[in-house]
């Protein structure tokens, strides 16, 4: 497999100015500013093989995006370079945009004002396609979709996931060779979520393109995603496959139950988790070695209701995984 | 409609009942070394070739698009946000003129105010080549929308200083001869006051000419400005607006 995405030293820091209380200190801050620097990338290397699907995971504010924008020529990099299928992405050399799509889940890229029709077809005349193939690709993507009855509806009046369907045909009208997908399923609701992740999974099954995808919904990542990059605060902490990741962290259990009285007392299963007094409903995690003694602490108490135990998920595991991980890096650098 | 009928016509009332009574009243037929009817026939069609040969409302939206991040959409894709709003101004003020010039061709004919119709080709190629002159000042004052929030009142102070340098307020004959002649090498003029005074007989070829090339100094200018700044705001450009 051929090397499609390769970053040396990539970083990217954003320069704000920090505007002080006050009509006196805003005034100050004609000739007196302070400017914060935040690091939103810190230098990374990465390399990405032609038909990869990366997902891309941290909380807000942790680079994803940033990331995705400077491999898409979207924004340039404080230092660093980066090849994107052989091209530098701030180029924007236009047989690389030709070559590439990028879908920001928070942001329309179609024309609000005109129909998704008339969008594809002046997509077609910017990528140089055939306009009756490309009109018959996005029938063909709209049927799979089940969005057909939309397209000749102006894309204001089309509801958030019909708007994100329209997107994403919009996306591949061109067939990229590299997709950079940021958020594709925010804010929509279980059933368009559904309809898309499948929608994506069989496009790229099909069409095998390199795939970044971000998204907080940890089922978009477990279920597309074969490499999974974990960000945070700008910096890569993981970077292998998600069973890999699974199998790296410690198996937990999440523990949940009530007691038909509130506690009289309170009680210590260990030395970090005590059950305090006056509370009637319990729940926490633990490890999957400790919950045998912990268990048998909790089957003391009198009138346990509703005991259960799970298997904490990728999601869970995540979140605590990025916890951690967010106590021990630093932010930002005041200048 | 507003921009290509109702602004201009009321623009047009006013200006010829006000230089109507300024001739009923200065006691003269002659002002600057013009009569009546070539002042009429000059705010006539200063009223319709001035609201064609300004930009404002594409400037907002370049701006706007820069500030508020949807600009993404051009720079992901394989075409030019210069190109694509040029494309944009041109077809909307192509529709605009279309229907707006029928009025004070009419008007001319119908009172019979000084029009050479064989300039009138030569006159429109002039405002034509402006406006491209004026997209290309729109996108530099747009790309400051990388650095700044709030532009808005540039616009609004660029189309005020254009109102008096291209003859849309007062004919440039009325202006002192050394800044007449200053105010003629800048290519502004060739918005209103070159191809209006020309098509309507107050000045010769060579002034037209003569805006031509002022015009093309100033797209080759302002076209070297809009490059470099264009290239300085993509390097500040956060994607998510200024």
């Amino acid at each position: 497999m051929s090397l499609v995405i390769e970053t040396k030293g990539l970083s990217r820091i954003f320069k704000s100015y920090e505007k002080p209380e006050g009509l006196w200190q805003s005034i100050r801050g004609f000739w007196d500013r302070k400017y914060i620097e935040k690091i939103a990338l810190a230098p990374t290397d990465l390399k990405i093989e032609s038909g990869q699907i990366v997902g891309l995971v941290g909380a807000n504010g942790a680079g994803k995006t940033t990331l995705l924008k400077m491999l898409s020529g979207l924004i340039h990099p404080t230092s660093g370079t980066a090849s994107v299928l052989g091209y530098q992405p701030w180029e924007r050399n236009p047989n690389f945009l030709r070559r590439m799509s990028i879908l920001l889940g928070q942001k329309n890229q179609l024309w609000w004002d005109i129909s998704p029709s008339d969008s594809f077809n002046l997509l077609a005349e910017i990528y140089d396609l055939d306009k009756k193939l490309a009109l018959e690709k996005a029938m063909e993507l709209a049927g799979i979709l089940d969005c057909k009855h939309v397209l000749n509806t102006q894309l204001r009046r089309l509801s958030l996931g019909e708007r994100m369907k329209m997107e994403i045909i919009g996306s591949l009208l061109h067939s990229p060779d590299v997709l950079f997908l940021d958020e594709p399923t925010i804010g929509l609701d279980i059933v368009a979520q559904t309809a898309i992740r499948k929608f994506m999974m069989e496009y790229v099954k099909n069409k095998g393109p390199t795939v970044i995808l971000t998204s907080h919904y940890m089922d978009d990542i477990a279920k597309l995603a074969d490499r999974l990059l974990l960000i945070s605060k700008g910096a890569i902490v993981y970077d292998g496959t998600v069973q890999g990741f699974m199998n790296k962290t410690e198996s937990t259990q999440k523990v949940s139950f009530s007691v038909s009285e509130a506690l009289s007392q309170a009680l210590e299963l260990t030395s970090d988790l005590i059950l305090q007094a006056g509370e009637q409903q319990f729940s926490f995690e633990i490890p999957s070695t400790r919950l045998a003694p912990i268990l048998s602490k909790v089957t003391t108490l009198s009138g346990v209701l509703d005991l259960k135990i799970e298997e904490a998920n990728f999601e869970d595991v995540i979140h605590r995984f990025l916890e951690k991980e967010s106590r021990i890096l630093s932010p930002s650098r005041p200048h | 409609m507003t921009d290509a009928v109702l602004q201009p016509v009321t623009t047009a009332l006013i200006e010829l009942t006000l230089w109507t009574a300024i001739f009923a009243t200065a006691k003269t037929n002659m002002i600057g070394g013009f009569g009546k009817e070539s002042y009429l026939a000059y705010v006539l069609w200063t009223a319709f070739v001035g609201r064609i040969a300004a930009n404002w409302m594409y400037e907002f939206k370049m701006a706007d698009e820069i500030e508020s991040g949807s600009i993404n959409s051009i720079l992901v894709r394989p075409t030019s946000f210069y190109g694509s709003y040029l494309s944009q101004f041109l077809g909307y003020k192509f529709i605009v003129s279309g229907f707006s010039l029928v009025f004070p061709l009419l008007a001319s004919y119908w009172f019979h105010l000084p029009l050479i119709s064989l300039r009138i080709l030569p006159a429109l190629a002039l405002i034509v080549y402006y406006l491209i002159l004026m997209h290309t000042i729109s996108f530099v004052i747009a790309t400051l929308a990388f650095h700044l929030t709030r532009i808005h009142s540039i616009t609004v102070a660029k189309n005020l200083a254009l109102w008096l340098v291209t003859g849309e307020l007062i004919p440039l004959d009325l202006f002192p001869e050394g800044i007449r002649q200053v105010v003629l090498w800048l290519p502004f003029s060739s918005g209103v006051y070159i191809p209006v005074a020309y098509l309507t007989g107050r000045i010769s070829e060579d002034l037209l000419y003569r805006g031509f090339l002022s015009t093309t100094l100033g797209i080759i200018f302002f076209g070297a400005v809009g490059a470099m700044m264009w290239r300085w705001g993509l390097t500040k450009y956060t994607g998510t607006g200024a």
